[in-house]
């Protein structure tokens, strides 16, 4: 590969309009090679018509959209066998038993190892032996996945995966990106709730109406996220915490309450200076002092509605 | 990576019980009707039993030839219970070519790996087509194999006209579901549109042949540029040609929407 340095999926303005309604309104993107990029968002915020736009299952109507350095289009049947791709509504009705599916998909993918189908079921934990359509969800998400990873792609298009999947499985799928990450591949995958792709995606576009609302890596997100604090202080010093509190910046409202016999208890919110607040209320004799570690998800809910003019009833959101 | 025309392969293999189930339907219809033949046919009862009916009913299923061999072979199979039969079989399987898997999830992981549109179009058109090709062979064996039991005097170059007809024919049916199926991905549509075609030619053949007033609507019906000239007994018609015809420009239309257009909206 010459082009190591370039992004693996960049768009430009990218829009998509199916008859009047318009899934996605310009969406700039760039993956870079090598890394696990998480795309969240509720549903119908447009994750999947982006990533079928990259599979040329659907084409762009309008911007700019180029995939390992060509567009879905041109590059044709030798540019998806550099991809895997796992559908987010995942239909297996064959009566076919799961090794000859996969042996047929194998036909028309990127070479695939000898071995590395049965490899990946024995690691998911799924019999190939069986007619897909007697499969259950998870068992058929499985079956999914090991089509996509087979071929080791260089890049992996992942539209919610580990929907259906179990726990345990979960965390195996999550040892398969890690070392898919480690041997350069590069990763793309969406979800609708965050913890999904917090344990993997260093970078995570928050996709809402069709629109890119936040791009960001969980590290900023966990520094800017919500955390829940409470201090506790003795009663006498009540009204000097209560001056102090008043003046942290990025603080949301307090409220006071009785704490047992002699003590008060001010819970509150703050959006990201720590640092600062604990350094304002060091001031103070402190009883005690609990912070909560951040809830990311809390964090990423208030992208998904709170933007004015908007209400939470969905009425507002197709086609503007 | 190994093989050829892997969905072709792929179609095939998914396909292969109803195309035996389909097979032995038409060995079986054959050879309930044809050995009838000489008993009925020969002692003229046929003859008093087709003048009793109404002689509307008659031009409509087409039994005025049916005294003959080769009109009787026509009549009972090419052109009623083989033609429903081989009909309902290529309509299943265009509707099953794409329109059935787009609408059930499956068309999009195929596109997804490393085959093109026009690509799948063509060797599921293919698949279809040579089941259709297999089951007119079929035909064309077993009534060549009980032209002397059954004394029916049929010429085998009059038969492969008949069944060259008789695959445009049901070819047109299946090709019209594969289309549609190409074009609007509606499982409905595509069966529509099949099932359509074969109702629509075979319905307005039956009213060409109530009056000569109205015989022009031949000109206008599939099923009646296939057995109109009724080529098991005067050899190759001059219409037959307007099934592959029409057949060919629905198939350029299909290929060249099925490549342009979103697929799994």
């Amino acid at each position: 590969m010459t082009d190591t340095d370039h992004p693996v999926v960049t768009s430009r303005a990218l829009v998509k309009r199916y008859g009047s309604h318009e899934a996605l309104h310009g969406i700039d993107l760039d993956i870079p090679r090598g890394s696990v990029f998480g795309m969240i968002g509720p549903n119908g915020a447009g994750k999947t018509t982006t990533m079928r736009l990259l599979l040329d299952i659907i084409r762009p109507s309008g911007g700019e959209l180029r995939v390992l350095g060509e567009s879905p289009r041109g590059g044709g049947a030798g540019l998806r066998r550099r991809i895997g791709y796992l559908p987010g509504e995942l239909h297996l009705a064959s009566r076919v038993r799961g090794r000859e599916l996969l042996a047929h998909y194998a036909q028309i993918s990127g070479r695939v190892r000898p071995g590395a189908i049965e490899d990946l079921a024995d690691r998911l934990g799924v019999d190939l032996g069986r007619p897909v359509r007697t499969l259950s969800k998870g068992n058929k998400q499985k079956v999914g996945l090991i089509q996509a990873f087979m071929h080791e792609p260089e890049l992996l298009v992942l539209d919610e995966p580990t929907s259906g999947l179990d726990p345990l499985v979960q965390q195996e799928f999550h040892a398969m990106l890690r070392e898919a990450k480690a041997k350069g591949q590069t990763v793309f995958l969406s979800s609708h709730v965050l913890s999904e792709v917090q344990q993997t995606a260093h970078e995570i576009a928050i996709l809402r109406a069709g629109r890119i609302v936040a791009l960001s890596t969980v590290t900023a997100l966990r520094e800017n996220a919500v955390h829940h604090a409470r201090v506790v202080v003795s009663e006498p010093d009540a009204s000097a915490a209560r001056a102090i509190l008043a003046r942290v910046p990025g603080l949301g409202s307090v409220t006071e309450a009785q704490n047992g016999p002699g003590t008060v208890a001010f819970s509150t919110t703050l959006d990201s200076h720590v640092d600062a607040f604990v350094k304002a209320i060091s001031a103070l004799p402190i009883v005690d002092l609990t912070m909560e570690e951040p809830d990311l998800e809390e964090t990423v809910l208030r992208y998904y509605d709170d933007r004015p003019g908007t209400t939470d009833h969905g009425a507002s959101e197709p086609g503007r | 990576m190994s093989g050829v025309l892997p969905l072709f392969r792929r179609n095939l293999a998914d396909t292969w019980r109803g195309l035996v189930a389909w097979t032995v339907g038409i060995i079986a219809a054959l050879f309930l009707y044809l050995p009838l033949y000489p008993s009925i046919a020969g002692s003229g009862q046929m003859q008093d039993m087709i003048d009793a009916l109404p002689p509307q009913l008659v031009h409509t299923l087409g039994y005025d030839q049916i005294s003959s061999g080769p009109g009787y072979t026509e009549a009972t199979f090419f052109g009623l219970l083989g033609f429903a039969f081989v009909t309902i079989a290529g309509v299943g399987w265009g509707t099953g070519a794409i329109a059935n898997d787009e609408e059930n999830g499956q068309l999009e992981l195929t596109l997804a790996h490393g085959v093109v549109r026009g690509q799948l179009f063509a060797e599921r058109t293919a698949a279809v087509l040579v089941k259709l090709l297999w089951l007119a062979l079929v035909s064309f064996v077993v009534v060549l194999a009980l032209d002397d039991p059954s004394e029916l005097g049929i010429e085998a170059d009059r038969l492969l006209a008949m069944v060259t007809a008789f695959f445009g024919l049901t070819a047109l049916s299946a090709v019209a579901a594969i289309t549609v199926g190409a074009v609007t991905g509606r499982r409905t549509w595509a069966l529509g549109a099949g099932a359509g075609v074969a109702v629509y030619g075979y319905a307005l053949n039956a009213l060409g042949n109530q009056s000569e007033d109205l015989r022009w609507l031949h000109d206008w019906s599939p099923y009646s540029w296939a057995l109109a000239d009724h080529p098991l007994t005067n050899g190759w018609g001059e219409q037959t040609w307007l099934l592959f015809a029409l057949t060919a420009v629905l198939l350029l239309v299909g290929w060249l929407v099925f490549r342009a257009r979103d697929v799994a909206v």
